[in-house]
């Protein structure tokens, strides 16, 4: 038997995820809906923005598309009105990042088969190349651009809309949503080099939205901190359920991200979302003194493992505030399984100094399994499985991957998915505690990276038989980044990394290359990582 | 004590963001003082924080971000200066 959750759920699961914005925008219609770098929108404002949005989508998008539509913005208004317009018009969203290389978000556009984009005026630099791009007739919607007509002229064969075009907010025409299908759809590091998208479905959302509001207690006068990309799915948590309950989602500028403490205080925060490393620098630098954020209520860590001395540091700066750690793969959309923080008796619990990842939320069922997908006995280590509400539909065209990685385990009727995390299944007593990866995957800074990908990447590029690709300096919470090995020396190092520099995101581009004549193997004749990583400590460091 | 120059922040810094450099074909000599590292996408918040904590570590002081305009704290001139100036009272 697997293990039944815990927790418990108060309210049934509404249907598109959209569905609590337009309540509370009703309800809330002059309460702030996003601050967005010093830019308020009410409810009212934001519903107006994104109803016209999704109008134009309903009139304008190119037949021959997928359900989905691509939100080309970051940290602007255009972002989270894109999202709600999207939804409104019954499609899922494709959250693209400008800061990924344009390779990649171009991999990201096509395996999606989106035909509308919303961009706003920042992304618009790597617009361009995407409209050369692509053969197939886009709707490109531009709603901070008044002038489109260099871009009409230049590309004829796509439908450019720009401020003064956009279809008035009323005539919006609802769409019926069906609970399975796409809310958003999300790229995520794939181990041959093509990024897989996850397909989370609205009802997946709607089970987690609406046991967290629940559980934390949102009301209109609650804060959100948007410390999260969109092309991260815990940016969702931020939005959804913030506006579930009519509270604000506070977004700032990448510079203000520099100094988090500051955010809080001038933000006014009163739920703080965020991958543990930030907390682990906001300590190293001094920013977390005892009783410096008493506005939070609650502060919660994902992404990453949290170390115990950020919990109980954190809760020491946010004395009003409860320390929750969530755990949870995009897979099983956001967050499945959390732990809270409970100063004098959280410590002993803790395995290597890090927070345990504790109970699944209601619905979920956690079934920990030997590499025979065998369960293995209470306080034993094995592969964490989980099934339930929050299990997504699969990758998106990829029914090979999917079945991969969504199994019916021996004796079980409901779909699994792996996690590929080794976690110790909890006994009678002890809370469930996460141990590793058990493939290669690590993270750096919360995001998910394949070593794989980077290696098949590595040797593409460099054009070698042999690479490898190791998180260093092994950090509490994964690595700093990433140090190559590649076999033999046809290519200069830096020219290798300019080529890695164009396909991988910034973190998961290696820092150094190391050329070897010949790589270690171990007895199995398996390449040794372990001494490679060993050369690393005998390196100078940079 | 010895004396940490703009010179020696500013070549630390450059160091440590090699990889970086090198991807975008930047050479160090090419990164003019009001570089922004930050807006020129050369690394993201974290990457910032991260080179702060590793240039505190290096010459043993603490950057104060209530007296670093956080406009300046991203531009390679300004905060080299900063850190300069840190050291200076540090040793003192």
């Amino acid at each position: 038997m697997g293990t039944a959750s815990k927790l418990s759920v108060a309210n049934a699961p509404s249907r598109g995820i959209h569905e609590g914005f337009l309540r509370s925008s009703v309800r809330y219609a002059h309460r702030p809906a996003v601050e967005v770098r010093g830019t308020m929108l009410t409810y009212d404002e934001l519903r107006n923005r994104a109803m016209s949005l999704a109008a134009s989508l309903e009139r304008a998008t190119p037949p021959g598309g997928t359900p989905l539509t691509a939100v080309f913005a970051r940290r602007s208004t255009t972002a989270y009105s894109g999202v709600l317009a999207a939804l409104l018009a019954g499609h899922g969203y494709v959250p693209l990042n400008r800061t990924f290389p344009l390779e990649r978000t171009w991999a990201m556009l096509q395996r999606s088969g989106c035909r509308s984009l919303i961009v706003d005026a920042e992304s618009e630099l790597r617009l361009e190349a995407i409209l050369d791009l692509s053969e197939e007739p886009l709707l490109i919607i531009l709603p901070e651009r008044t002038d489109t007509s260099y871009l009409r002229s230049r590309w004829s064969r796509h439908t450019i809309l720009g401020a003064s075009d956009l279809e008035p907010a009323g005539n919006f025409e609802e769409k019926p949503v069906s609970p399975d299908s796409i809310a958003y759809l999300l790229f995520t590091s794939g181990s041959t080099g093509i990024p897989k998208g996850v397909m989370v479905a609205h009802q997946n959302v709607a089970h987690f939205v609406s046991f967290m509001t629940d559980r934390y207690g949102i009301c209109e006068y609650d804060r959100f901190s948007q410390t999260f990309d969109m092309t991260f799915d815990l940016s969702a948590f931020d939005m959804f359920v913030a506006w579930e309950r009519g509270a604000c989602v506070c977004c700032p500028s990448e510079k203000t991200l520099i100094n988090p403490a500051k955010f809080i205080q001038d933000a006014k925060l009163t739920v703080w979302f965020s991958v543990p490393t930030v907390g682990v620098f906001m300590k190293r630098l001094g920013a977390l003194k005892a009783g410096q954020f008493p506005t939070l209520r609650w502060s919660l860590f994902c992404g990453e493992p949290l170390p115990a001395e950020i919990a109980e540091s954190w809760s020491r700066a946010a004395p009003n505030s409860v320390v929750e750690n969530l755990y949870g793969p995009t897979e099983l959309t956001i967050a499945c399984c959390l732990y809270r923080w409970q100063a004098g008796k959280s410590e002993e619990q803790c395995l290597r100094g890090v927070v345990p990842i504790g109970d699944p939320f209601p619905g979920m069922d956690v079934l920990v399994v030997d590499e025979e997908l065998r369960e293995v006995p209470p306080g034993k280590d094995g592969e964490l499985l989980m099934a339930g509400p929050q299990v997504a539909l699969g990758y998106w065209q990829d029914p090979e991957k999917t079945a991969t990685a969504f199994v019916l385990p021996p004796g079980k009727n409901q779909t699994y998915y792996r996690t590929g995390d080794r976690v110790r299944r909890p006994n009678k007593t002890g809370p469930m505690c996460y141990l590793g990866r058990v493939d290669h995957q690590i993270k750096i800074q919360g995001h998910r990276v394949e070593l794989g990908e980077v290696e098949s990447l590595l040797r593409q590029e460099a054009g070698v038989d042999a690479a490898v690709a190791i998180g260093w300096p092994v950090t509490v919470s994964g690595a700093g980044g990433i140090e190559a090995f590649v076999m033999g020396n046809k290519l200069e190092p830096q020219t290798i990394l300019e080529r890695l520099k164009r396909k991988l995101p910034a973190y998961a581009v290696p820092r150094r290359i190391h050329l070897l004549s010949e790589l270690p193997l171990n007895p199995n004749g398996k390449i040794d990582r372990g001494k490679l990583a060993k050369l690393l400590g005998d390196l100078p460091q940079f | 004590m010895k004396v940490i120059s703009v010179e020696d922040v500013r070549s630390l810094v450059l160091e440590k963001l090699q990889p970086w450099l090198d991807a975008k074909g930047l050479g160090a000599e090419e990164i003019p003082d009001n570089f922004d590292l930050l807006t020129e996408g050369l690394i993201d918040s974290m990457g910032i924080l991260q080179l702060i904590s590793e240039v505190e570590a290096r010459f043993g002081i603490t950057v104060d971000f209530e007296e670093l305009d956080p406009e300046n704290l991203t531009v390679i001139g300004p905060f080299c200066r900063h850190i300069a100036e840190k050291s200076l009272t540090v040793n003192r």
